[in-house]
């Protein structure tokens, strides 16, 4: 039994990572991104190649994986950021399916079958195949997660963030930047999202491309969307949520997608702030206040 | 003339969260040209809308022909019998402009009338045969006009509101509209006018309103206006001495 | 060789084509992306499938029904799924559309299970020789078709009162009111009409791969976006275009580079487009 609840809580975490890093885009972008899976996957794949093939310990295939993951997320959003709003999600799209493409394709990353024995991480004898070392291991990328995240929330750049999501066109006036803080975002978040990846890969020891797909990207979209579009709170408690949620209703199991697909759009109509979110950015998505905007 | 074909009573829009119109009363008369004057902002645009449905008032009332009007959809109203022609013209720019008369009459369902209202206007309008079959994006600023409000007309309408009718338009263009307004009044539509241009449109017009930021601040027959200081003042600001003496 | 690829391209591409029109048409009244579009495509294979299974109807009234059952779960979903998110920032109907679209693909997987279903008439398709090419029966009947339906759509647009009063809506929707045009009805339509082609397209990938299952729209139905893309989103002729288009690069590439990747093609050419020439090639509407 705590096995298992060492597990949940691990996978948790994974999840409050991914959605922590997909809601700085969500929240301080303005942006969706539909790819956001593709980034866990680089980090995974990554950090798996990394330790199995040149035998790189794991505490440096750790922040490679971030690193290359956030160098694909520069790589894409230097030249997307200033499309549109839906068209950079369908290109978000578009880019996590081409790598699930590659990744299933390509020889070195083993194809459908994925990756197998990935060795667990190795530090001065802690055997991180106990899974409540492993737990600590998570928690603390966690809580660096958070810890980056909120001391960037609050600092100037924060604000800077701020008004930029607030009102662009102001903010540049005023000689920010925008550009380069929005990609900086999308980078940091793709980043984080490749540390959760590297995380995922040493735990379970064996990755395919089906983990980091479409499904999983609309999954953590949901969790955001679920915790509060641009709340920090907001994210954990979504993760946490449709993590734990899933595992209570094991039986309903069949049902988890089209109660999703559901709850997306509820959420939308009903409460488009999300269970946490009632700053500025949902208000941005929400219907009254647009809705004043055209008198009908 | 008659009894108030169109009454507006105290009359509150919004435009979002800004209170545009704050408490407007007006009225017109069948058979009348009825102008309204004001400043950039005053609320002319969205008096209008609020008439033709765009915008519903949040409160107040908006009587046509005896019916309460305020509550129902813009599509609604056209089949009442009232046609709004935009500021800025609006006409449908990659749809031919054969296609934009035929639109006009979307909401009649008397299809042999429709097809002779065509005939006629684009007999009173040779530029609409001429060009029936080029999208109306390729037409001038005055050819435009002349189609957006052909195509109000193909409504058959009782109440044609006219809003910056002459915008942009160069002063022998200018002219033709009136003309056109003019013409209308005399085959019995009535009219609703907005117009920056005060004189002309106190010229062809029987009374007139005056609008400041949301409120009706004069009004009184066209005659009246045009010898009125405050109109001169209210309109033009400093230079109205130049330009109203023209 | 080349010509093979081309012709085989212009069947997947009329295809796409299809689907592209329903993207274009909702995106040019309403400014957004139907993510679930690939999920009515579905919806029309399985409803057809479905009732020549039970029932032995005529092939092209069970196609007509099909058409029918997706075209009505457009406007169903319009109803619910969009309507009440009108006037709200645009991400917020995509996201509702990607909500859409789970729920409708887990939902035939919940009823119809994962497991491919084969067309319950087996056709005979002579193969036929163009050109010096061997092209099958199939897939002229799907490229005349498609082709069908597409000069149906353009002549409704281009010549019926609802067709231009569509036309104008996506235009100008205030000033399409001012017509008496009444907007919400003529977004209906616009569902009605776009998921009733993509129905088709589903239908006729039913016939023709002989397989249907939930998932079968997800790809098609971002091809085909693709698709729209590249033609100008919003324009109908760009539509068909783009679809023709991508089908043949998509062989083409299939064919010269590997086959793997065939499926990435559209995505590369959806990427390049929004880089290099965001309105498409025949220009479309940014809304």
């Amino acid at each position: 039994m705590t096995e298992y609840l060492l597990h949940i809580t691990i996978i948790s975490g994974l999840y409050i990572i991914l959605t922590l890093s997909l809601n700085l885009i969500i929240g301080y972008c303005g942006q969706v991104s539909l790819g956001h899976a593709a980034f866990y996957g680089l980090g995974a794949y990554t950090s798996a190649l990394l330790t199995i093939h040149w035998q790189v310990p794991f505490f440096l295939a750790l922040p490679t994986a971030a690193v290359i993951a956030a160098l694909f997320g520069l790589g894409l959003g230097i030249p997307t950021l200033r499309l549109k709003d839906d068209y950079l999600a369908i290109v978000t799209l578009g880019f996590g399916v081409i790598v699930d493409l590659i990744l299933l394709n390509l020889e070195l990353t083993g194809g459908p079958d994925g990756l197998a024995r990935i060795p667990p991480p190795r530090l001065a004898g802690i055997d991180f195949r106990n899974k409540v070392y492993y737990l600590l291991l998570v928690a603390a990328v966690v809580a660096f997660t958070l810890g980056l995240i909120y001391r960037l929330v609050h600092s100037c750049h924060g604000r800077a963030l701020k008004a930029i999501r607030d009102h662009e066109i102001t903010a540049r006036v005023m000689g920010i930047n925008a550009s380069a803080y929005k990609i900086s975002i999308f980078t940091l978040a793709a980043g984080l999202a490749g540390l959760a990846g590297s995380l995922y890969a040493h735990y379970i020891t064996f990755i395919n491309p089906e983990s980091f797909g479409l499904h999983t990207s609309i999954l953590v979209l949901t969790m955001v969307v679920l915790g509060g579009m641009g709340s920090i709170l907001g994210s954990v408690v979504g993760a946490g949520v449709l993590t734990i949620l899933p595992e209570l209703f094991r039986r309903f199991a069949d049902y988890q997608d089209v109660a999703y697909g559901a709850m997306l759009i509820a959420l939308l109509i009903w409460r488009p702030q999300g269970l946490l979110g009632s700053g500025k950015i949902s208000q941005k998505f929400s219907l009254s206040k647009n809705r004043a905007k055209k008198e009908r | 003339m008659g009894t108030a074909m169109l009454t507006l009573k105290s009359v509150h829009s919004y435009y979002g969260s800004l209170h545009v119109l704050k408490g407007v009363s007006l009225h017109v008369r069948a058979g009348e040209i009825v102008a309204l004057l004001g400043a950039n902002g005053a609320g002319k645009t969205t008096t209008l809308k609020t008439i033709s449905g765009l915008i519903k008032p949040r409160k107040g009332q908006v009587e046509f022909q005896g019916e309460d009007i305020s509550r129902l959809s813009a599509e609604a109203i056209v089949q009442r019998g009232i046609a709004h022609v935009p500021e800025g013209r609006r006409v449908f720019s990659s749809l031919s402009v054969a296609a934009n008369l035929e639109l006009g009459a979307f909401a009649r369902r008397d299809q042999q009338a429709v097809k002779s209202d065509l005939r006629e206007l684009q007999e009173r309008f040779p530029i609409l045969r001429e060009r029936a079959k080029q999208p109306a994006g390729t037409l001038s600023g005055g050819e435009q006009q002349i189609l957006a409000m052909a195509r109000a007309l193909m409504a058959r309408p009782k109440l044609l509101l006219l809003d910056e009718p002459s915008m942009g338009l160069a002063p022998r263009l200018v002219k033709q509209v009136f003309a056109i307004i003019r013409h209308l009044q005399e085959t019995g539509t009535t009219i609703l006018l907005i117009e920056q241009n005060a004189r002309a449109a106190l010229k062809v017009a029987d009374r007139g309103y005056v609008m400041e930021t949301g409120r009706i601040s004069l009004d009184g027959t066209a005659a009246e206006l045009m010898d009125h200081n405050e109109v001169k003042r209210a309109y033009l600001g400093k230079g109205y001495q130049e330009v109203w003496e023209e | 060789m080349l010509l093979q690829q081309i012709l085989n391209g212009l069947t997947a591409g009329s295809v796409y084509a299809l689907i592209a029109l329903g993207y274009t048409m909702i995106y040019g009244i309403l400014g957004l992306i139907n993510f679930a579009q690939g999920e009515l495509y579905m919806a029309g294979a399985f409803a057809t499938v479905l009732l020549l299974s039970i029932y032995q109807v005529n092939f092209f009234v069970a196609f007509l029904f099909g058409m029918g059952v997706a075209a009505v779960l457009g406007v169903i979903l319009e109803r619910l799924a969009f309507r009440p998110l009108r006037g709200s920032h645009p991400l917020v109907p995509l996201i509702s559309a990607i909500g859409a679209s789970i729920f409708l693909q887990s939902l035939a997987l919940l009823l119809f299970g994962p497991a491919d279903r084969s067309f319950p008439i087996q056709f005979e398709f002579a193969a036929l020789e163009i050109a010096g090419v061997s092209v099958s029966a199939l897939q002229v009947a799907i490229f005349g078709t498609a082709l069908f339906f597409m000069a149906l759509l353009v002549a409704f647009v281009k010549y019926t009162k609802f067709g231009k009063a569509i036309m104008a809506t996506a235009l100008d929707q205030d000033t399409a009111r001012l017509m008496g045009i009444n907007v919400d009805r003529m977004i209906a339509l616009t569902f009605f009409i776009g998921s009733a082609l993509s129905g088709a397209a589903g239908i006729m990938m039913a016939i023709y791969y002989n397989a249907t299952y939930p998932r079968m729209g997800l790809l098609p139905g971002l091809k085909a976006f693709s698709a729209a893309v590249l033609g100008g989103v919003g324009n109908i002729p760009g539509a068909i275009v783009g679809g023709l288009l991508l089908g043949v690069a998509e062989n083409l590439g299939a064919g010269y580079l590997s086959s793997g990747y065939k499926d990435a093609v559209a995505f590369a050419i959806l990427i390049i487009v929004l880089l290099v020439r965001p309105k498409g090639l025949l220009g479309g509407r940014s809304h």
